[in-house]
Order: C-alpha cells, then sequence, then structure tokens
C-alpha cells in the first residue's frame, strides 16, 4: 500500500524498472500465494484434463504409441449396446439416489434440529458413515447381505420371509448399492440441511407462529422455501457424484452380476484399465462429462426459477 | 521489504510443496545413478517386485547372495506394492524414460507388453545359451513369455488348480475320499451328497463374478472334456462344442441343487471352507497358508472327463532396456535366480511351486515338500497343465464375454447351449474386429 504510493507519487523520479514495477505488484503476491494450489491443480487436474481430450481422438493402449483415429471413437460408442446399458443403469441409479438421499437428509436434518437429550450422539451417528472409508463400507454391506451367511437374509429367515441374493441377483444389485451409497453418502446432505436450518431466523418462525399458521404450514412454506439455496446445491451436488458412481461398484460388485451394475464410470474403467484401449475410455469420459454439464446447467437454472432467497 | 519476506515464505511453500512428490523421484534419481555406474564397469540395476512378508524377506535375501557371487552387478529389488497396480506404475516409468530392469508383471498382460517398445526380446539370450535349459521351465509358463515368436519375459510364478476336500465332511457323508482316478461323474454325486442346505453346507465352491477367477475354472473343465478355447488358427471361437456344453451342463446342475457356494469375488470361500460348510474346491497353493490348521483337508488332482488337465496361471519377470550393459545383467540375474537350485531354494522360502521340472530330482526337495503338506500334489500337477490361454490382446475382452456366460449359467438366467452360442457369437466379432 505504502509502496504503491510512493510510485504514483514520484512523477519526478525516474520511471521504475520492470523488475522493481514487478516487485511492487500486489499481483506478484497474490500469485505466489495461490502458485502452490494452482501448480496442484495444473499438474493434477487441468493438464490430465486436456490430455484425456487427445486421447480420447486416439486408438491407445497406454502401452505402446497411440495414433489419431478422429472421431471413430466416438462413433463407436454411438453403436455400442454396453454402452447404452451402462447409460440406463447410470440413469436408474442417479433417478433413485438423488431424491431419496436429498428427502432423507431433510427429514433427518428436521428431526435432529432439535433440543434432545444426546442430540450429540444423534448427529455424530448420522455422520460416521460418511467418514468411513468406502472400502470398509462396501465390505461391510457386503457380509451383510451375503446370501448364505449374511445378517439380512437371517433376519428375513426369522421373520418368516423368503431369501434374497442382493448383490448377487441381477434384478436387486442395483438397488442394493442405492442403499449403500445412501447410507454412505446421507451424513454430508444432514450437516449441510442442519447448517441450513439452523440459519432460519427465529422471528420468522416467530412470526408465522402469532399469525396461527399450523407446524406444518410453517414448515411448508417458511422453512422449505428458506431451504432452497441448500437443496439446489444438494440436488446438483448429488446427481454429479451419482453420476460419476465408482469406488462402490469397484468395491462390491465390479459391475455385476452379468452387467447389471456396470454404471458409466465402471464401463470407463473396464476399457481403458482392463480391456487396453484407453483411447475408448476417454471418450467415454468426454461423453459424462458433457451430458453432466448439460445436466447441470438445467438444474441451475430451473434452481433460478424456483429458489427465491440466497443465503 | 514486507513484500519480499512474503516472497520468500511463498516460494518456501512452493519448493516445500513440490517435496511432497520428491519422494516419488528418488526413486528415480538411484535409476538415474546406477546409469551412470554402468560405465564404470560395474553394473546396477532394479528390480520392481509386489512380494510382502516370506516373499520379501526371500527376495531381499537372494539379491543379497547374488551381489555377493557376482562383484560386478549389483541388483537392488525395490518394492513396488500390490501386483494389482504393477503395469500402470511400470508404465509411468518406462514413459518417464526410467524404467526397471526387471519388474513382476501379471502373465494376463503379456500379450500387451509385447507391444511395448521398450520390452526387451530375451529369445536371442535364451537362444544362444543352452545352459538356460528353457525347456525345463513346465510347458504352462513357458507358453506365457512368448508373444508370436518373442520372448517378453522369464518365468516368475506358476500355480495351478487341485481338488481340495475336506476329509471329516466325506467321512461324515460316507463318501470314498476323492483319488487320482476320479471321473467328473465321481465328483458330480460327490459333490451332490456332500450338499445339505439345512446345514448350510455345499458341495464345493466357484468365484462367481464373471472375472478371470471365475473363466479360467471353466476353462480347465473345458480341456478335461476334450474341448478348446479357440480354433487352431485363433480365429474363431471353438467353445461352443460338446466339450463346452458337457462342461456348462455339469455347472447347471450342480448350481441348480445348491452344490455350489457362489463367491461373490471378495474371496470368502476360504473361510467357509475353514468353517466346515465346503466339502471341495478347485484352488491354487496360494490358498493354502490359509486353510492350513482349520479342517482336516487333502489335495489330489481334478476329476477327468477325457482327462486331468488343470490350468495355470503364470506371471513373468520382463526386461526392459535401459541399455545393454544393463539388459545384460538383468538377463544374468534371472538365469541364476530361475536355475534349479535357487528357484528349489526360493521354493522351500516362500511355497511357492517350482518353476523347472527339475526341481523335483534335487536331493532338497523332499524337504520343501515336507515343510508344506499338500505342495508335493500341485507340484506334481503342473505336468496336467498342457494348454495354455490364448496370449492374445483381446484376451481380457474374451474373457469378460466368457465370464459373463458362465454367470449367467451358475445363476440359472440361461440354460447352457443358450450362454455357450451367443458367447461364442460375441468372441467371434471380438476376434473379427479390426485391432
Amino acid at each position: 500500500m505504502t509502496a504503491r504510493a510512493e510510485v504514483t507519487r514520484g512523477v519526478d523520479y525516474r520511471r521504475p524498472s520492470l523488475w522493481q514495477r514487478i516487485i511492487a505488484s500486489e499481483h506478484l503476491a497474490g500469485w505466489a500465494f495461490v502458485a502452490p494450489a494452482v501448480i496442484l491443480i495444473a499438474v493434477f487436474a487441468l493438464i490430465p484434463i486436456g490430455w484425456s481430450l487427445l486421447l480420447s481422438f486416439q486408438a491407445n493402449n497406454l502401452l505402446a504409441p497411440g495414433h489419431y483415429i478422429g472421431l471413430a471413437n466416438y462413433k463407436a460408442l454411438s453403436k455400442d449396446p454396453q454402452f447404452r446399458a451402462a447409460i440406463g443403469h447410470t440413469i436408474v441409479y442417479t433417478v433413485i439416489f438423488v431424491p431419496v438421499s436429498v428427502l432423507g437428509a431433510l427429514g433427518l436434518a428436521v428431526a435432529l434440529n432439535r433440543k434432545l437429550r444426546g442430540i450429540r450422539f444423534y448427529r455424530l451417528a448420522v455422520f460416521i458413515p460418511l467418514v468411513t472409508s468406502t472400502v470398509a463400507t462396501g465390505i461391510v454391506f457386503l457380509w451383510l447381505l451375503d446370501p448364505t451367511f449374511g445378517l439380512v437374509n437371517y433376519a428375513l429367515h426369522a421373520l418368516g420371509l423368503p431369501q434374497q441374493g442382493f448383490l448377487q441377483n441381477p434384478n436387486q444389485a442395483l438397488y442394493c448399492i442405492v442403499v449403500m451409497t445412501v447410507w454412505g453418502w446421507l451424513g454430508f446432505d444432514v450437516i449441510v440441511y442442519l447448517a441450513a436450518l439452523q440459519g432460519i431466523p427465529q422471528d420468522l418462525l416467530e412470526a408465522s407462529e402469532i399469525d396461527g399458521a399450523s407446524k406444518w404450514a410453517t414448515f411448508r412454506s417458511v422453512v422449505l422455501p428458506l431451504l432452497g439455496p441448500a437443496t439446489l446445491f444438494l440436488v446438483v451436488w448429488s446427481t454429479i457424484n451419482a453420476l460419476q458412481l465408482f469406488d462402490e461398484i469397484y468395491v462390491t460388485t465390479r459391475g455385476g452380476p452379468l452387467g447389471a451394475t456396470t454404471v458409466l464410470v465402471f464401463y470407463l474403467y473396464q476399457q481403458a484399465f482392463q480391456f487396453f484401449n484407453a483411447g475408448y475410455g476417454a471418450a467415454i469420459a468426454y461423453v459424462l462429462f458433457v451430458g453432466i454439464l448439460i445436466i447441470t446447467l438445467f438444474q441451475l437454472w430451473v434452481g433460478r426459477k424456483r429458489v427465491y432467497y440466497t443465503s | 521489504m514486507k513484500r519480499i519476506c512474503l516472497l520468500i515464505v511463498t516460494s518456501a511453500l512452493i519448493v516445500a510443496g513440490c517435496g511432497g512428490s520428491g519422494s516419488s523421484s528418488s526413486a528415480s534419481s538411484t535409476g538415474s545413478a546406477s546409469a551412470s555406474g554402468s560405465s564404470g564397469g560395474h553394473v546396477n540395476i532394479t528390480l520392481w517386485h509386489g512380494y510382502t512378508d516370506v516373499e520379501g524377506t526371500a527376495i531381499k535375501a537372494l539379491a543379497t547372495q547374488f551381489n555377493a557371487t557376482h562383484p560386478n552387478i549389483t541388483v537392488t529389488p525395490q518394492f513396488y506394492g500390490n501386483s494389482d497396480y504393477a503395469l500402470q506404475k511400470v508404465l509411468a516409468a518406462v514413459a518417464g524414460g526410467k524404467p526397471p530392469d526387471i519388474s513382476y508383471l501379471y502373465g494376463s498382460w503379456a500379450a500387451n507388453i509385447a507391444t511395448n517398445p521398450t520390452t526387451v526380446n530375451l529369445a536371442p539370450y535364451i537362444q544362444k545359451d543352452p545352459s538356460w535349459n528353457w525347456n525345463d521351465f513346465w510347458l504352462a509358463a513357458r507358453n506365457v513369455t512368448t508373444v508370436n515368436g518373442k520372448i517378453i519375459g522369464v518365468p516368475a510364478l506358476i500355480d495351478n488348480l487341485a481338488l481340495v476336500y475336506n476329509k471329516k465332511l466325506f467321512a461324515e457323508a460316507g463318501i470314498p475320499l476323492p483319488t487320482t482316478d476320479w471321473t467328473w461323474t465321481d465328483f458330480e454325486n460327490a459333490a451332490l451328497k456332500l450338499t445339505d442346505p439345512s446345514k448350510k453346507q455345499f458341495g464345493w465352491a466357484y468365484v462367481n463374478d464373471a472375472s478371470e477367477d471365475t473363466v479360467w475354472r471353466f476353462w480347465a473343465m473345458l480341456w478335461q472334456a476334450g474341448g478348446s478355447i479357440l480354433s487352431p488358427d485363433g480365429k474363431q471361437a471353438a467353445f461352443n462344442s460338446a466339450a463346452g456344453l458337457k462342461a456348462m451342463t455339469l455347472l447347471q446342475t450342480l448350481a441348480k441343487h445348491n452344490a455350489i457356494y457362489l463367491d461373490d469375488g471378495s474371496d470368502v470361500y476360504p473361510g467357509v471352507f475353514n468353517s466346515g460348510h465346503i466339502g471341495m474346491l478347485w484352488t491354487g497353493p496360494w490358498d493354502l497358508s490359509q486353510i492350513t490348521g482349520h479342517q482336516p483337508y487333502g489335495v489330489t488332482i481334478l476329476p477327468a472327463d477325457q482327462n486331468h488337465q488343470t490350468i495355470s496361471g503364470p506371471d513373468n519377470w520382463v526386461v526392459f532396456n535401459n541399455g545393454s550393459a544393463r539388459v545384460n545383467a538383468a538377463v544374468t540375474f534371472l538365469k541364476w535366480f530361475t536355475s534349479p537350485a535357487i528357484d528349489l531354494k526360493w521354493a522351500t522360502m516362500t511355497g511357492d511351486l517350482p518353476l523347472r521340472a527339475s526341481v523335483a530330482k534335487l536331493p532338497g526337495y523332499n524337504a520343501f515338500v515336507q515343510k508344506y503338506p499338500g505342495i508335493g500334489e500341485w507340484a506334481a500337477n503342473l505336468a496336467n497343465a498342457t494348454q495354455s490361454r490364448p496370449v492374445t490382446t483381446t484376451y481380457p475382452k474374451i474373457s469378460t464375454v466368457v465370464g459373463q456366460a458362465v454367470q449367467s449359467v451358475l445363476l440359472g438366467k440361461a440354460d447352457p447351449q443358450q450362454a455357450l452360442s451367443q458367447a461364442a457369437q460375441q468372441v467371434n466379432g471380438i476376434l473379427s474386429a479390426p485391432s
């Protein structure tokens, strides 16, 4: 601040050299501060993103030098029935996962936003699955849902209900993955909603009470609209996460049984790292990227029309 | 002045930030040091492996022994983590221009590794030096080192599937124990008799995740029934045959009667076997340490339809080109390391099967067999590993298709003929596609 003042006032001095101006500039200090992050992002995100775009125009197995084949990967994708099936699985998963996890979190957050004995314990219980590693979650669910020796089938048997195949049944596996991921991710959504709930001004709630609004009417007309920004954020964020589902599948079903849980990113992984079609895998990644971009823009556009309050 | 201090602090931060990745570059700096070391007549080479535990100790001990007896060469074993992810790491090192001289890599990658220009073709070294005694390596292991006439590796590990059975369950069911004369009929009858849903007891176990683990057991059955995977020219699927149908039908029959414990691929079956709920396994010596000390078990060869063939999944030591001096040193090391005497030493230290047939004639062989009860049967069973899976770049795709076919039969979603026809059609599509 003082340095700039000297420079601007010092008209009778000779113009400072480029080096002096660089040293004196606040930009330099600013860039120096962000440089570590910028370098890391460039090396681990921007360069791979650019490189994978090039890769998607190549026939490349990552072992031998690749060669350019134009749009052939994208053309092959448009005729690939397994790719279409993977899109189908991804959509089914997303369409169930997003509403279930967001609505479930809303209910839980409202329930947890009260003065109860031991509320901290309940909040912790909801949050713990989020900080549990995916591998641990996956293995626990594999054990719980084991058709022969699992606890869930044991409970069903005790209740006189028929035994299920769960993750080993092609008709049930994807839904089991939904349950597992909702359990794993709910904590994050609850935290966001809890924060939003606690940000609602008390005087608004009191005003509606004085006006004679019922609890439900208050929730519907006051609380819910004020949670709009949080809901929009969670829907967008959950959708992006759901479309990129991979870890849980990798740890549990590996895309099976009979391909029933082969979602897009898992199919991408199979192509690139099991079949050595890295170019094809990169093309899948770019189709997914464009898909996510379009869906997100649409959600934000809808959100702008429906969400009136900004936090 | 304050600003300059800030600059110093931030640049220090940048340096510190880069320091995080510096740990990985230290590995490559040793690589360059050894490159300069080769000019002085003494050659330093690196060997990448994923060995832990007993094997980790053994590789260090044998490298030390080699270095002591070969004053011109120093071999440095470096642990690369889990072998499952070795290919990506080695490829990154190749792309960075500093590959390891020797790396342990899975046999299933052989055809793809052969396409990399840095991979050394060892055929000239082996052909001009008869003391390699190359044909002494088991056929199944040699097959996986050979891609289109090139030899892209030296056998590093060999295994095979044998029949492991729970003696107690056989006695309880009143069935005579499996013998080397067992047929599929004996096997099927025993599996059905050992099955008891009320006790959650299964005759057999099968890995049902549609991965290669699912597929290779099916190949063993296909070969036993006299079938083959591909036509002799490798251009057509050949598993859609009477033999293939027979194998699939056996799976279907046993699955229908709940005689098979279907493992989801997360390696549950050894535990279930240990708890006395599975009568028989088709498995390899890698499970030996897990199943020892729980149930009274026996090991024998697989049952026969036409023959008692088994399948082997060998892995390779692959040499990468870092200049002729280092390639020569790597070849010298591998020849020493896989020589019969050292191979027996390794097998005795680790419980791995010997790579060479002649090892069984060495005086120390009996001690090895006695140290690991059951290992002798697996070692002898290598003579039944007479066929190999196709060593081609398209094999992973073929495996996926056949894995789905086997899984669909096991889950009762398709009948054997339907599953085979559909899989054969898809495999023919894969084989005819331009690569």
